[in-house]
């Protein structure tokens, strides 16, 4: 599929502020199973943007605002194409254990500090399991959404795991953190995935909606033979694997890897912040221009 | 009655090496000279230098943490004044040129190693350090991937901590290549010693070390971005509230450059200025003494708004040096430290000129399972700590602290490593009675790397006062001692200071909010299917 993206941010400050320092992953990486064929940022009032690819390769742009002001916007256009992966490979439990799973698997396999304690998600994490680590990844996306209420709002941008689990519901970003964790336990490395996602309705009405940015992740599966471990990605939100809906900015071990703004700025004033994103079908097939 | 106490009652410890006398008693040949004048000084005289001491050093304000329970951060000595003994450790000549050339080598090799990790990971690649090592390391430094200092030089300051076994052989015990601490002490100690016991000086030729703060800076301006002006070097320190900060102070001083905190500092277009009366003015090199963690809330913990917003861009951009390099804790790590013998025949071709202690790493269940059995003769150290901190000492410990070790580990082997007991030398040591007895010591020599590599003759010699006790962290009853390297060949001292000229700050505005608020983020929370 091809879109167009807008994701345009805004803040507005009650008090001037100064030195307004951030740090933007929002832009469309390029992968074997997606392009990006343009991308641009703007910001307002106006900076200078220097753009460097960070330690897990998602392109950075970064800017200064450093005179007063008591608005900024941050606006971000791309175009990028997404294609089919191909099918998963589906291997045994021992074929993790190999030297060069383990090297691919790195830090994808470690414990986060604020996980929950122990015991907390042993229930889950013997539910998840599956036949194999390629079962257990879907069993994951699946699990998430049967046990937990999709529900904007109990939770916010800092939240645990274990506020996840109080809670019973959350938004993709808990699921794909309650995710990455039972699949680690499981042995399996894993991922965390920012990015957006064409939520168009079922009915394939609308080829240009509003939606907002999207979080899932990737499970690493060892390849047959001497292949190299392939990541393949899915979706707790949605259930199942990720497809050309899902368009990839970056991956870190956790959300704090990726975000899509981080800044801060000199002062005390508070922010009423306003964002949204903008996703339009380019290759539409029922109507729209193309 | 001056001679009251002469060396023929000193009697060295069985099973240690003493560095000053022999196993049957008598001097050895450098130290006969020391001997024969603490004679004649005698007890009485040595006990009112003693107090003459006490007094300067109050007066001075030298003096550590008072609670010994300050924050952790790499190589920090945290702990209460160092009492100085008055009895010097002397070190031959060619002892110090072995030493000196093992450091150099160790160094050299560590930082290739540091550049390596963040670079071509060529170590990784020839199986030689596994990846999951490194990446499971609490100070490896994504945020530092990709990032060329100036000179390929990351360990600016490193401190070794070097210790002697019952043979005499010198080892390494750990690695400081973060914020070494404890310089300070050494010329403070120098000073306080060519007062206090001028006498016992004559006859030998020690080597001076009051030239560390001209070679740090040297080294420091050294290593600044390129540029026509002179370059204005700072050194930060997190506060007064820091142990150390007697020494940031020092070296600030003794260099003649700003003391600065984060507060003073500001990022803007990828430079880094500070706040002076007159406006702002660009800084070149920082001589940070604080963790990765606290430099720039932007890329490191995001919970913490301690920092310079923006530091790391200017250093990514290499309009600025920071001294240590970001990054550099992922070489000091205590399981890291297992592979840098491995390290220096890899980067260098060359056989270690020193040895490592007997480390067991505790990753691999049979060496596991080996060491839990035998807990009670070995050390086990958490590997992401420094500075004694979480360290056990198996054959000090009761059977229930053994037990809770045991439970540690168990829960996260990979979290220590495990060494054999180094049955650490000793130097004769003035004790309360004012008679020389026999006290375990270990050394910390300080490197300094911009052109090349200086290594200050002698170093921190820390001295465990009480009898038989081998801790020598001052928080636990440990002093320091002077450390003569002794001359034989003129050396040249550090290359001469090019004169400072003023540089023209830049026309910016004086910064009136000096708090910091972090933006608001955006929670990921879409989902298909309205």
């Amino acid at each position: 599929m091809r879109f167009s993206i807008r994701y345009r941010t805004e803040y507005q400050y009650d008090a001037p502020v100064a030195d307004n320092l951030n740090s933007l992953r929002a832009l469309p990486a390029t992968t074997p199973a997606q392009r990006c064929e343009e991308s641009g940022v703007r910001v307002d009032p106006e900076a200078r943007l220097i753009q460097h690819n960070d330690y897990f390769g998602t392109r950075v742009v970064e800017f200064g605002v450093s005179r007063p002001h008591d608005r900024l916007t941050i606006d971000v256009r791309a175009k990028v194409e997404t294609s089919e992966t191909p099918e998963p490979p589906d291997p045994s439990w021992e074929a993790l254990a190999t030297d060069a799973y383990r090297r691919a698997a790195a830090e994808y396999l470690l414990p986060s500090d604020d996980e929950p304690l122990n015991g907390a998600l042993d229930g889950l994490r013997a539910d998840a399991r599956g036949d194999g680590p390629l079962a257990t990844l879907l069993r994951v996306s699946e699990l998430i959404p049967d046990r937990f209420e999709y529900r904007p709002g109990v939770t916010y941008v800092g939240s645990t795991v274990q506020d996840l689990l109080d809670a019973g519901a959350g938004v993709c970003q808990d699921f794909a953190h309650l995710a990455l964790i039972l699949l680690r336990r499981n042995g399996i490395a894993a991922r965390y995935v920012s990015g957006y996602l064409f939520a168009a309705p079922p009915d394939d009405s609308e080829d240009s909606i509003e939606v907002n940015t999207h979080a899932w992740l990737e499970g690493l599966l060892a390849a047959p033979g001497d292949g190299a471990p392939v990541w393949v990605g899915i979706d707790p939100t949605n259930r199942g694997r990720a497809g050309t809906q899902h368009v990839k900015i970056g991956h870190g071990r956790r959300y704090a890897d990726v975000p899509p703004i981080k800044g801060v700025y000199r002062g005390s004033a508070s922010a009423e912040l306003e964002a949204s994103v903008r996703m339009t079908r380019l290759d539409s097939g029922n109507g729209a221009a193309p | 009655m001056a001679t009251e106490y002469t060396a023929a009652p000193y009697a060295p410890a069985d099973g240690f090496y003493d560095e000053l006398f022999d196993a049957s008693g008598g001097a050895r040949p450098h130290a006969e000279t020391l001997v024969s004048r603490l004679e004649r000084l005698g007890a009485g005289e040595l006990a009112a230098a003693g107090r003459r001491r006490d007094a300067i050093f109050m007066q001075q304000g030298i003096t550590f943490d008072l609670t010994g329970a300050a924050e952790a951060a790499d190589g920090e000595l945290r702990d209460r004044p160092f009492p100085l003994d008055l009895v010097p450790r002397i070190l031959p000549a060619d002892e110090w040129t072995v030493i000196k050339r093992g450091l150099a080598q160790r160094i050299r090799a560590l930082n290739r190693f540091v550049d390596d990790v963040y670079h071509a990971r060529e170590i990784v690649e020839a199986g030689v350090v596994p990846w999951e090592m490194i990446v499971s390391r609490s100070h490896f430094a994504r945020p530092a991937y990709g990032i060329r200092p100036p000179g390929d030089v990351y360990c600016h300051v490193a401190g070794c901590d070097l210790v002697r076994d019952a043979d005499g052989r010198w080892k390494v015990l750990e690695d400081n290549v973060r914020t070494p601490s404890g310089i300070s002490y050494v010329l403070e100690n120098r000073l306080a010693m060519t007062r206090l016991v001028p006498g016992l000086f004559a006859g030998y030729h020690v080597r001076p070390v009051d030239n560390y703060p001209a070679l740090l800076l040297s080294a420091l301006r050294a290593v600044a971005p390129g540029g026509d002006d002179e370059p204005t070097v700072v050194v930060w320190s997190p506060g007064p509230a820091n142990s150390a900060y007697f020494e940031h102070a020092f070296l600030a001083r003794t260099m003649g450059v700003e003391l600065v905190e984060a507060s003073d500092l500001v990022v803007r277009d990828e430079v880094c200025y500070m706040r002076t009366t007159s406006g702002l003015a660009r800084v070149h090199t920082i001589y940070r003494r604080l963790d990765d963690d606290f430099i720039d809330p932007l890329e490191f913990r995001s919970d913490s708004l301690l920092g310079v917003p923006g530091l790391m861009r200017a250093y990514r951009a290499g309009t600025l040096a920071l001294a240590n390099a970001v990054g550099t804790g992922v070489a000091d790590d205590k399981a890291i430290y297992h592979w840098v013998p491995e390290m220096i025949r890899f980067y260098l071709g060359e056989e270690p000129i020193l040895d490592n202690v007997e480390t067991y790493l505790l990753s691999d269940p049979e060496r596991l399972a080996y060491v839990l059995e035998r807990l009670d003769r070995l050390v086990v150290k958490p590997t992401g700590e420094s500075g004694g901190k979480g360290v056990f000492i198996g054959p000090r410990a009761t059977d229930a602290e053994i037990a809770a070790q045991a439970e540690l580990i168990r829960a996260d082997p990979r979290r220590w490593i495990a060494q054999e007991l180094v049955h650490l030398s000793t130097v004769p040591t003035l004790d309360s009675s004012g008679a020389l007895a026999p006290r375990h010591v270990d050394l910390r020599p300080f490197a300094v790397f911009g052109e090349d590599i200086s290594i200050v003759p002698g170093g921190l010699t820390r001295v465990a006062l009480r009898p038989g006790s081998m801790i020598v962290n001052s928080s636990q009853g440990g002093g320091s001692k002077d450390t003569w390297i002794l001359d034989e060949e003129v050396v040249p001292d550090g290359r001469p200071l090019p004169p400072r000229r003023a540089t023209v700050p830049p026309p910016l505005p004086d910064l009136r909010q000096s708090s910091w608020t972090g933006q608001q983020e955006q929670q990921q929370q879409e989902r298909s299917g309205g």
